[in-house]
């Protein structure tokens, strides 16, 4: 293993062009980092999600729903079963999301895909469990069981949160938080003064 | 060969790590390309200077919102006590004439209708009178504050305080935009803004950065930039009206009163009763700010601006108006009940508040004829002072409750208590008032005026009517088309840049 290592260290003429081309990389690799606001995608905030503007209808709708004071994007869109799954999940649909974006492939109006359903699934009958097993419910409504079981929430409840309507144009005017300039305050006054 | 083998290597990995740079470098172009991407989706028609008043220039960027604010103008709804149509209120309840004696409303007021009439219904009520020239009619420029984008306009062109000065006259050729986009919004990049000094200087006055707000909060301080109690402070600046919110105390009825009680603040001293009166205004936001809706974080807009969705199209209905036309899209976004159950939810409340706010109007009523048969056998100011405090009281506490818009629904446990503390201060002032007329030898019971119809009532408070309205007749047929001719060719002259 130490051999290994030792293979990689450059001999003594030729480490302070390795030091200065390795900062190279680990420098874009930060700039990334920073711009890409990689860090904000550890968070639960639904602002993450609009990162890129392609889920804005998605934020904006969200925001003009009930959900908006209960619920954020991770509490429906993740699982929650477990934390490992909670952040399996979260990365492979982020990694899935970044490749489709980077790649320009978004499709006009997006719709949720077969693992996302059943998350969401889960995700209604977490919180709102109680319907589903409510007595009087049980006792009167004779498809309640079929439905409960064989059925999705959202076959019936499509308004919620979101509406039906939600593609890339559909919220031209929405007012969705943008992001901050990656470029710190003071430089940017320093560049306005130069200007003038 | 050995050392061949070794530059190769060193190539490889050369040109390996120029591959990764590049590719890093591809990644981070291609982020701040898309980033990039979000400042280019609005795309305007035309350029909007800072302070445009004209909604229909802004109206060619934003045509969906446009054409749904336009939809103000409707007036064809009504609920049970309100709506969006003109209602006569002194003639729906004679009471209020008596109420206000010796104040303008007691000429003229009713149920206001939609933000596009704002210039049209404060130039044509009674209460404006009837100038015949700039420096001429009962009320000062402060009046525009609220109706029109003109007012940022003429604010940022004279100065806050030279807004403030003068007659309501004055200022009738400027302001002819009725309350619209740049009220709210800022041209430079399309946010919700506050374009009211007043509420500024409120929150600074609070110790609160009004910069601070949140989005979701300016959806409601937009609002709060008009749809609250006011005064207008004579003394802060000479010759000035300032306009200018009472809530150094805090937003609630009693510390409103205690503020104006502390400054001395009085509106207009009662001409029936002698006693220094206050006018509530709307304090619509204050109320809000005590009910359940606000404590579960819902903003004004949420309600009276739901999202709605056209064709493919979501966006926010600047048809501002009242839920109850458009429960589909407010209420029942929470609320999974019927439509009916919801409107019965909203009345019951309504009809409960009135019901013992029509009970305080009558005490006050009764209060202020009483104290006038109290002068009027020649009481003292001395025996008089403690009752005509209390009148001022009750008619403030019914006043608050009774000028919003929707109070009742805002907030109805809120109401409630202040009117039942209205009645309380009421019924305590006819106590001492009671006791004054018996010290004069005066022990039964005053009559009941007849003030079945808003006629009689102006009658019997003495109102010339016939007069103020043929001033505001000769006003609307000489001043008012000059006015509108100045701002013709004003507003001519601006154009109008298409990018």
């Amino acid at each position: 293993m130490v051999k290994l290592i030792e293979k990689f260290i450059p001999p003594e003429q030729w480490r302070i062009p390795v030091i200065i081309l390795l900062g190279i990389i680990v420098g874009l690799g930060l700039f990334l980092f920073r711009i890409s606001n990689a860090a904000s995608y550890l968070s639960d905030k639904s602002e993450t999600c609009i990162n890129c503007h392609v889920m804005n209808p998605q934020y904006a709708t969200w925001n003009h729903s009930s959900h908006r004071e209960v619920a954020n994007c991770n509490d429906c869109h993740v699982p929650h079963d477990n934390v490992f799954n909670t952040y399996f999940f979260k990365a492979k649909d982020g990694m899935r999301h970044a490749t489709i974006f980077t790649l320009r492939a978004e499709p006009q109006v997006i719709f949720i895909k077969d693992a996302g359903k059943k998350v969401v699934q889960q995700n209604c009958i977490r919180c709102h469990s109680r319907f589903l097993t409510d007595n009087l419910a049980v006792s009167n409504l004779s498809n309640l069981m079929s439905d409960r079981t064989e059925r999705q929430c959202l076959e019936c409840h499509r308004e919620t949160p979101h509406g039906r309507v939600n593609s890339l144009a559909s919220v031209a005017h929405a007012r969705v938080p943008k992001h901050e300039s990656i470029v710190p305050g003071w430089l940017n006054d320093l560049m306005k003064n130069t200007k003038k | 060969m050995e050392s061949k083998k070794k530059t190769l290597r060193n190539w490889l990995l050369f040109l390996a790590t120029v591959v990764v740079v590049f590719i890093l470098g591809l990644f981070a172009s291609s982020i701040i390309e898309r980033r990039a991407e979000t400042e280019y989706v609005y795309k305007p028609m035309v350029k909007i200077k800072q302070s445009e008043p004209r909604n229909e220039v802004w109206g060619q960027n934003f045509p969906r919102e446009y054409q749904s604010y336009m939809k103000t103008s409707e007036s064809d709804f009504r609920s049970k006590y309100n709506g969006n149509a003109m209602i006569d209120m002194l003639e729906v309840d004679p009471r209020l004439v008596v109420l206000w004696t010796g104040y303008a409303f007691s000429k003229d007021y009713s149920q206001s209708r939609g933000h596009y009439y704002a210039i049209d219904d404060v130039r044509n009520t009674l209460r404006t009178g009837g100038p015949t020239g700039p420096d001429d009619g009962p009320q000062p420029t402060t009046c525009w504050a609220c109706k029109s984008t003109d007012v940022p306009r003429m604010m940022n062109q004279a100065g806050i305080t030279e807004f403030y000065k003068g007659k309501w006259s004055r200022l009738g050729p400027e302001i002819v935009n009725p309350i619209g986009c740049s009220d709210c919004r800022n041209a430079e990049n399309m946010n919700l803004q506050i374009s009211r000094p007043a509420l500024i200087e409120a929150y600074q006055r609070m110790g609160k950065d009004i910069t601070k707000a949140s989005h979701q909060e300016m959806r409601s301080l937009v609002c709060a930039q008009c749809h609250v109690e006011y005064y207008f402070d004579k003394k802060k600046v000479e010759g000035a009206n300032y306009l200018t919110f009472p809530w150094d105390n805090g937003f609630s009825v009693d510390s409103i009163e205690a503020y104006y009680d502390r400054i001395q603040f009085t509106d207009w001293t009662h001409g029936l009763s002698k006693a220094p009166m206050l006018k509530a205004q709307h304090p619509d936001f204050e109320v809000y700010k005590t009910g359940v809706h606000a404590a579960r974080g819902v903003s004004c807009a949420d309600c009276h601006m739901p999202y709605i969705s056209e064709g493919g199209q979501k966006f926010t209905d600047h048809h501002i108006q009242s839920p109850l036309n458009n429960i589909a899209n407010s209420c029942q976004v929470c609320h999974r009940q019927e439509t009916d159950r919801l409107l019965k939810d909203v009345y019951e409340r309504q009809d409960r508040i009135i019901e013992s706010r029509d009970k305080l109007e009558e005490l006050l009523v009764r209060a202020h004829v009483e104290a006038k048969k109290a002068w009027d056998l020649g009481a003292s100011d001395e025996q008089m002072k403690a009752s005509l405090w209390d009148i001022r009281h009750a008619q403030w506490r019914w006043d608050y409750a009774a000028a919003g818009h929707g109070n009742s629904f805002h907030s109805p446990v809120e109401i409630s208590r202040v009117i039942s503390t209205g009645i309380t201060r009421a019924q305590e002032a006819r106590i001492k008032i009671a006791r004054v007329l018996a010290q004069l030898g005066f022990n039964q019971e005053v009559p009941y005026p007849d003030i079945t119809t808003k006629a009689k009532a102006q009658e019997f408070i003495g109102l010339p009517m016939d007069k103020l309205k043929q001033e505001k007749e000769i006003f609307i047929q000489n001043l008012l088309p000059k006015w509108l001719e100045e701002a013709k060719k004003r507003e001519e002259g601006w154009g109008v840049t298409y990018n």
